[in-house]
This record gives C-alpha cells, sequence and structure tokens, in this order.
C-alpha cells in the first residue's frame, strides 16, 4: 500500500516530476557517455599498445633495458622459448633483435630504434602487419629482396619518404569528392608540384585558400595530395657487435599507420637475418622474447612463473613494462568516480529541492496521515520510496538512453579526426569507439538509489517533526 | 461502559505575554453508541478539546480516558497506532489521499493494520454501499462531489470499527441536501453499528440530530443535555 500510495504520488504533480526525471536523465546519459568514450579511448589505446607495440610479456637479459647493449642477448633462447611455450594461457611468442641506429634519407635523418624480426613469428603476436597503408607495400611479402624495413607513417613523413604530389589524377580525384571547383581552380597552377612534407604542402595550401575553404576541404586535399615513391630506400647506421660503424641501404616493404606518431617516429622493422649478418650477431641470438597469452590479465602469473624458473632473465608483464599504461587504466577509474560523485551530488540537491516542496505543499495531508494512524516510520519510508522512485526512473531512462547510444556509436564509433594531431600525439586513436561494461551499469544504478536514498532523508525528518493537530490546521 | 472519560481537563497556552485558557476543567463521559455534538462559538474551545480527545494534543492538566486507557501514558509511537485502531477521523475539509481511489482510501487503515484482503474488501464495499457510494468505489476524490468525499471520509473513519469517530465541523462545506444526506448515512452507521458519534458543529441541522448536545465557552461545559 505504502509502494502503491508513493508511487502515485510520485505522478501527483507530473510536470514537476518529469522535469526532475528529465534533468537526473540528462545527468546521468551526459556523465555515463563521457565515461564511455574516455574508456573507449583508453581501451583502444591499451589495446593497441599490447597488440602492436608491446605483447603481453617481455623477457630480456637485466640491464639490457637500460642501455641496449647488443651484447646483452638471451643465452640459449630455443629453450626459454620451450619451456614458455609449455605454460598454459601462453599463446605465440617472437624471437626479436633490438639495436639502436639512425634512419637517413636524401635530405633527413633521425634517431630510431631497428628491430629485428621474423615476420611469420611476429605476426602471430602482434596486429602491427594489419595496419600497413594499402599501396605502401607489405608486411615483408616479397621474399626475394634483402634488406627491407617496415616504417611507421610518421618516420615516412619525417624522411620524405612520403611526399605531396599535385597532379590530374590528384585532382580529378578531388572533384569525384565534391570539391567545388573554385578550389580546384586554386590548385590547378601547383599542377606537376611535389611537396616534400606535410608541412611544406599545408603552407603553400594556406596561402591560397581562404580559412573556410582550408577547414573543409583541406583534409581531404592533404590526404588526395599524398604520394609514396614506390621503391624508396633509405639507409639504416648503427653500431656493429664490435662497436663498429655499420649500415646499409634497405627498401621500403611498407609503411604503418597505428595512430600512435611517437611509435611511428621511432620502431623500425627489419627481418631478424638481414639484422645478423650487419651486425656480426650468430643466427640464434636475440635480445628480446615477446610473449602473447590469451587473456592480458593473467600477464602477472606468467611473468612470475617464468621469473622463478629462469633466474637469470628479466621477464616483465606489460604494466610494469609501460606503468604509464595501468595509471591510464587506474587514472580513469578514478575520473569515472569523480565525475559520477559530481553528477550524483546534483542529482541529490535536486531531489532534495522537489522533495521539500513536496512536504511542504502536503503539510495538511501528512498532518491527516498521522493523525488517522499512520505511524513515523511508515511516514519516513513513504517520503523515502518517493524519492527512490523519482531517481531511480531517472536513473534508468538515463542509463537506457546512454545504454542505446553508446550501442550506435561503439558500432560506428565517433570521428574525433578534428582533433586527431593531438590525439596521435598521445597515441589515442580519433576514432573513438565508446565502450562501458556492465558492471559500471550495475553500479552506478545501485548508487542513483543509494542517492535516492540518502536525499529523501532530510525531506523525511522534516515531514516526521510536523505535528499533527498543527498540520490539520494549514491551509 | 463507557468508551471515553473525561476528567477536569485544562489546556493552557503560554504564548509570550498571555496565558490563554483555551479548556477550562471539562468533565465527561461517553457511552458507546452516542451520537452526540459539541457546539459552541469560535475560541469557545470545541477543537481544542476535540484534539486532546484524539490524541493530537494533550492536555495541560486532567486526563483522558479511552476505554480505560490513559492516552497521557502512551508514547507517541503507541498512541499513534492506539489512535489508528480506537478513534475514526472525519475532518472538515475531507483531507482524503487525492491519489487514491475512493476504495483505497477507506481501506487505507485496514491495510495499515495488515487485515486480510477478503475481509478488507468485504468491510470496503459494505461501508461504501452503506454511504450510498457503491458505484463510485474506483473514483479519486477529485471526480467526486464535497459532500460525496465527505462520505468517503466517514467510511475511511468507521473501517476499522473504531470505540468512537470525532468530527471536526464534518458540513461546514457541505450544502443543504448533502448535509441531510451525510447525517442521515451517519446516524444510520451509528445504530447499526453501534459506534459513538462526536461533532463539534456550529450547525443548526447537525444539533438537530444529535441525541446529546454539550454546550461550551469559554473553555468550559455551560450545558449538557440529553434528547430522547
Amino acid at each position: 500500500m505504502i509502494f502503491k500510495t508513493a508511487w502515485k504520488n510520485v505522478w501527483r504533480n507530473k510536470i514537476r516530476s518529469l522535469v526532475v526525471i528529465a534533468s537526473v536523465t540528462i545527468g546521468i546519459f551526459g556523465g555515463v557517455y563521457m565515461i564511455a568514450i574516455m574508456n573507449g579511448a583508453i581501451e583502444q589505446r591499451v589495446d593497441s599498445a599490447l597488440n602492436d607495440e608491446l605483447g603481453h610479456v617481455q623477457i630480456d637479459v637485466p640491464g639490457f633495458r637500460d642501455n641496449y647493449d647488443i651484447g646483452l642477448t638471451i643465452p640459449h633462447p630455443d629453450s626459454v622459448m620451450e619451456a614458455a611455450g609449455k605454460l598454459p594461457g601462453v599463446v605465440a611468442m617472437t624471437p626479436r633483435t633490438i639495436i639502436t641506429g639512425m634512419a637517413n634519407s636524401a635530405r633527413k635523418s633521425t634517431g630510431v630504434q631497428i628491430l629485428g624480426i621474423d615476420p611469420a613469428r611476429e605476426k602471430e603476436v602482434f596486429s602491427l602487419y594489419k595496419s600497413t597503408i594499402p599501396g605502401t607495400g607489405s608486411f615483408f611479402e616479397t621474399e626475394s629482396s634483402r634488406n627491407q624495413a617496415y616504417i611507421g607513417h610518421e618516420l615516412a613523413k619525417e624522411l620524405n619518404i612520403v611526399r605531396y604530389l599535385v597532379d590530374d589524377d590528384m585532382l580529378q580525384s578531388l572533384a569525384g569528392k565534391g570539391v567545388p571547383k573554385s578550389i580546384l581552380d586554386k590548385l590547378s597552377p601547383y599542377r606537376g608540384h611535389r611537396f616534400p612534407s606535410e608541412k611544406s604542402f599545408k603552407k603553400e595550401m594556406k596561402s591560397v585558400l581562404s580559412a573556410r575553404e582550408e577547414q573543409e576541404y583541406g583534409k581531404t586535399i592533404v590526404t588526395e595530395a599524398w604520394s609514396f615513391r614506390e621503391r624508396s630506400r633509405m639507409t639504416l647506421t648503427f653500431l656493429d657487435i664490435n662497436q663498429t660503424q655499420t649500415g646499409a641501404v634497405f627498401r621500403i616493404a611498407g609503411i604503418y599507420d597505428t595512430k600512435n606518431s611517437m611509435y611511428e617516429m621511432s620502431q623500425v622493422l627489419v627481418r631478424n637475418e638481414d639484422l645478423h649478418k650487419l651486425t656480426g650477431l650468430a643466427p640464434d641470438q636475440y635480445h628480446r622474447l615477446i610473449i602473447r597469452l590469451d587473456d592480458m590479465n593473467e600477464a602477472g602469473t606468467v611473468s612470475s612463473e617464468l621469473g622463478t624458473r629462469f633466474p637469470g632473465l628479466e621477464v616483465m608483464p606489460w604494466k610494469e613494462i609501460q606503468p604509464e599504461l595501468a595509471m591510464m587504466t587506474d587514472m580513469v577509474e578514478m575520473f569515472y568516480t569523480v565525475f559520477m560523485i559530481i553528477i550524483l551530488a546534483a542529482l541529490a540537491f535536486g531531489i532534495v529541492n522537489t522533495m521539500l516542496m513536496v512536504v511542504l505543499e502536503r503539510t495538511k495531508e501528512l498532518g491527516m496521515l498521522t493523525a488517522i494512524g499512520m505511524n513515523k516510520k511508515r511516514v519516513f519510508g513513504m517520503i523515502m520510496l518517493e524519492s527512490v522512485f523519482l531517481s531511480l526512473v531517472g536513473g534508468i531512462s538515463g542509463m537506457l538512453v546512454s545504454e542505446a547510444l553508446i550501442g550506435i556509436t561503439a558500432k560506428r564509433g565517433i570521428n574525433f579526426s578534428n582533433y586527431a594531431e593531438g590525439l596521435e600525439a598521445f597515441g589515442v586513436t580519433s576514432h573513438i569507439y565508446p565502450e562501458i561494461s556492465s558492471t559500471f551499469f550495475i553500479m552506478v544504478t545501485i548508487l542513483i538509489i543509494v542517492t535516492g536514498i540518502l536525499s529523501s532523508v532530510y525531506p523525511a525528518l522534516k515531514a516526521l517533526r510536523l505535528d499533527p493537530a498543527e498540520a490539520l490546521r494549514t491551509e | 461502559m463507557k468508551v471515553l472519560e473525561i476528567k477536569d481537563v485544562h489546556k493552557v497556552y503560554n504564548s509570550s505575554e498571555v496565558k490563554v485558557h483555551a479548556v477550562n476543567g471539562i468533565t465527561l463521559g461517553f457511552e458507546g453508541g452516542e451520537f452526540a455534538a459539541i457546539v459552541g462559538p469560535s475560541g469557545s474551545g470545541k477543537t481544542t478539546l476535540l484534539n486532546m480527545i484524539g490524541g493530537l494534543d494533550t492536555p495541560t492538566e486532567g486526563e483522558i480516558l479511552v476505554d480505560n486507557t490513559n492516552l497521557a501514558t502512551l508514547k507517541s509511537s503507541k498512541l499513534i497506532d492506539f489512535r489508528m485502531r480506537n478513534i475514526g477521523f472525519v475532518f472538515q475539509s475531507y483531507n482524503l489521499i487525492p491519489v487514491l481511489t475512493a476504495k483505497e482510501n477507506v481501506e487505507f487503515i485496514m491495510n495499515l493494520q495488515k487485515w486480510d484482503k477478503n475481509k478488507r474488501d468485504a468491510r470496503t464495499m459494505e461501508l461504501l454501499k452503506a454511504v450510498g457510494l457503491g458505484d463510485r468505489v474506483n473514483s479519486r476524490p477529485s471526480k467526486l462531489s464535497g459532500g460525496q468525499q465527505q462520505r468517503v471520509a466517514v467510511a475511511r473513519a468507521l473501517a476499522s470499527k473504531p470505540k468512537f469517530v470525532l468530527a471536526d465541523e464534518p458540513t461546514a462545506n457541505l450544502d443543504s441536501k448533502s448535509t441531510e444526506t451525510l447525517l442521515d448515512i451517519m446516524e444510520h452507521l451509528n445504530r447499526e453499528e453501534g459506534i459513538t458519534f462526536i461533532f463539534s458543529t456550529h450547525d443548526a441541522r447537525v444539533v438537530k440530530k444529535a441525541r446529546r448536545v454539550i454546550t461550551v465557552e469559554d473553555g468550559k461545559v455551560i450545558s449538557d443535555e440529553h434528547k430522547n
């Protein structure tokens, strides 16, 4: 009866209740959706870091991580791999040779880390090979030629391996993409012109296009002008095992684009056998073994197991290799909490305000109820239930709206390409897929109920303090 | 047997400057099945007396015994429970719960007392028929006239078979036809159920129907007349 009466009381003043419910809905939706975006971005970042860059567990010789000394190779890597392969949860492994060096093109040079890899095994551990930009080649699929390098898009731009070209093809495809003729006319004087870098091309475009034109079509123009010189080469120089400067010309096998500009800029992949020959390392000498697990959360357990079996090696789970990734995950949890506290506090004030108004308006009725025999516990319970219903209806509708929108955008993703540069500098892609766990939904629902209960206490106490005789006299 | 005894009851309101003797030594007794009106001009102490009888207010001095229980000895929560089981209330402005139907309003107290559903339904229908609203059970108060609302209130007051019903100016907001109907219904139920009715009223029609008329002035009983 109290339930039924409380529920009916919620709808006594429909407009007021709907306004409160709408504000709760919007508040919850705003919070949950923001969190879903943040969470999605971080998950994608962690995902791509683990799948493209880190793997789940790394094994090196102690000290290698500090100075990348070429001599610090893993003794008997085969026996380590055999032992690791027997552990439950281990899916694949790949050995790497890692040296630091310089990448040089005709115009520029920059410091890089050169990773010697075994392409077939690498594909079992990492999915970087899927990030090859179409038209730039492949992930070491052409067997024949020696000395090939698979490099990042940023490095390709830096070394002018990627260029920006205005030609008939480019202008035609721009027209096909709906770029107005007025802009094409402004571009056509550059026909046949090559720009060595994105920067110089953009600078030139800025001088001919208006700010609006640039904002609207700049990205499309840059994308269409992008061109890759096939059979491009670069030189890698480094120190061999005897600390003698050495190097070789490498053909570009392919260019990858991971949306993490730092990684793209610094990591060059070459075949293990090429690197071994150039550095003088023996064919079974590797600096690092990288393991992929079927569950990334098992990394700690597998690491400690391998660590005890091979005390002479340094075995690290991904959370230790890149503590900032773990920190990002933790920080997002902290953000959740702060965000939700702010939203729930606003919700609480809204409900306190409404319920105080309710108690004030119904003074006479509450007096009557006490007079005819409704005890304090029941009056308190009724007011509390009304608050809980109000917050629950708002909360649930907020969650449903969030769930629906997250569901829709999780499939398509949200395009933040206007902020791509900034995001990619942090290793976050500009196409974010919002994501939220069901435990979070359950937690928020519980929190809403708790907030409803807490915010009803004060108005309900106010109702309890009413003197029935006096309350009955009010008009 | 007396259902209600009022023994030398005083009520003094202490405002900052003056003491107001709202009730000044009233002694009365009511038997089961009485139909009594307390009359008197505004400010004579009728409502204060009724509030004290109903346990909504406490006397400064004196005792009120309902079915031999001194209300002053009951703690607040016990008193509310005692009221629910022993005293029915009818208010001047009906005071029904606007979001509930006539039926739900009547069974509200039985619900609080956790009556069995069948018993509750039977009692509710019996009362609503008795007050002539058997066909309006599912109407909300806003769909009922003032007289009809007050009849629902009477049914509610009687629902849990109290020792007596207190009605504070029950006809003050009603036209003469509704007043007539309401009084007839109350009198009928009074005889049928043997429940004592005590009214405070200005209304000559109520006084005419009452079988006992107690006149109060300046907080004192100046006459107590039993009619036959």
